[in-house]
């Protein structure tokens, strides 16, 4: 088992987390417009037996 | 928008001449603020017009690089040719919508599929996970039990893979073990056409149970995980994409019909407000006239 999965994340965080480091090493004149992929501002809310459950949870991706 | 136009068309044209004959006065000032309340909705149409053109045009040219994406996490699939397991019959469909209306029937279409699989048989066992308000919307008092997760703030910005990754991510931490799913989207074909159409999604011992999985190299259980969870947030981000440039696409033929619709109103409208005005004038004329001759 590889060490990421063993932490407890999965693929799509490790895989985020990696693309954010790239993202960050890029070069400044393209760093800006790669910034802007990186966002994202969905709110999750988590349902049970048809009642929507008061705080909307935000998963973290990283 | 255009039901709202429609029915204020409809109420103008049958209740106008009646009106006109009770009381002239009162009915010039009635069309004339009616008037001007058509010609606001037509500016506010054109408008949203104008703005949804340059997201779709934007959403067209995004998608045209999200596609390969999403054909390859498809084939995987279809090459290994994976069919839901029988004995475990639980299934996930995911509803790709969006927060904003006013975009024809690309929400409602989606729903209606969904719709339809749950008053069949078999619904018990379907979960659904609701992406937009709107399908939450269409979808909550019918089948809020199935709902497991709902999704919002989307649709004003371009879905971005961070979007799909971390929905991705919420999907498999809701702790609902399903062995296939289905995504419903909308496929864009072109400006003024769409299809809703679905995509499958499977689990892990699904994907094991796969008759042709061998036709691929060097498989463990590990890189079958791995792979999953990336073609989950793959065909989500691939998705998300079809429908935010269906959805613009279907705004602008939208707002494009609602702004016609305003005009032809606006033209009849206007048509009456003359034709009353001259009956006001004709009627003063009329009783001056009257008047002075009965001196």
């Amino acid at each position: 088992m590889s060490a990421w999965r063993a932490a407890g994340l999965n693929y799509i965080n490790y895989s985020s987390i990696a693309a954010r480091i790239l993202r960050r090493a890029l070069k400044a004149d393209v760093k800006a417009e790669a910034g802007k992929r990186d966002v994202s501002n969905l709110k999750f809310t988590p349902w049970i037996d048809g009642k929507a459950q008061k705080t909307p949870v935000a998963p973290s991706s990283g | 928008m255009l039901g709202r136009v429609g029915n204020l068309a409809l109420l103008v044209c049958q209740n106008g001449p009646q009106l006109q004959q009770q009381c002239g006065m009162a009915t010039l000032k009635a069309i004339s603020i009616r008037l001007k309340s058509v010609k606001n909705i037509q500016k506010i149409t054109q408008s949203m017009k104008m703005v949804s053109a340059a997201k779709y045009s934007r959403a067209e040219r995004d998608l045209k690089q999200a596609r390969p994406v999403g054909e390859g996490a498809k084939m995987f699939y279809e090459r290994a040719e994976v069919e839901p397991l029988a004995e475990k019959p639980q299934k996930l469909y995911i509803a790709i919508t969006s927060d904003r209306g006013l975009c024809g029937a690309v929400h409602t279409n989606i729903c209606r599929q969904i719709r339809t699989i749950l008053n069949g048989p078999d619904a018990e066992n379907i979960k659904i996970v609701c992406v937009g308000d709107k399908s939450k919307a269409i979808l909550q008092r019918t089948f809020g039990k199935h709902i497991i997760l709902s999704v919002n703030d989307i649709g004003r910005l371009p879905p971005t893979f961070a979007d799909a990754s971390r929905l991705a991510a919420a999907i498999l931490q809701s702790g609902y073990e399903f062995s296939s799913g289905k995504i419903f989207y909308n496929r864009f074909k072109s400006v003024v056409s769409y299809a809703t159409t679905d995509l499958p999604v499977f689990s892990l011992a699904t994907i094991q149970a796969a008759p042709k999985l061998s036709i691929y190299d060097s498989l463990d259980d590990e890189v079958i995980q791995s792979y999953l969870e990336f073609s989950l947030a793959a065909l989500l981000y691939y998705t998300l994409k079809e429908s935010a440039c269906s959805e613009q696409s279907s705004r602008m033929t939208a707002m494009d019909n609602a702004s016609k619709n305003a005009g032809e109103m606006i033209d009849k409208l206007t048509l009456t407000f003359n034709r009353t005005r001259q009956a006001v004038i004709t009627r003063e004329l009329i009783e001056i006239i009257s008047g002075a001759s009965a001196l």
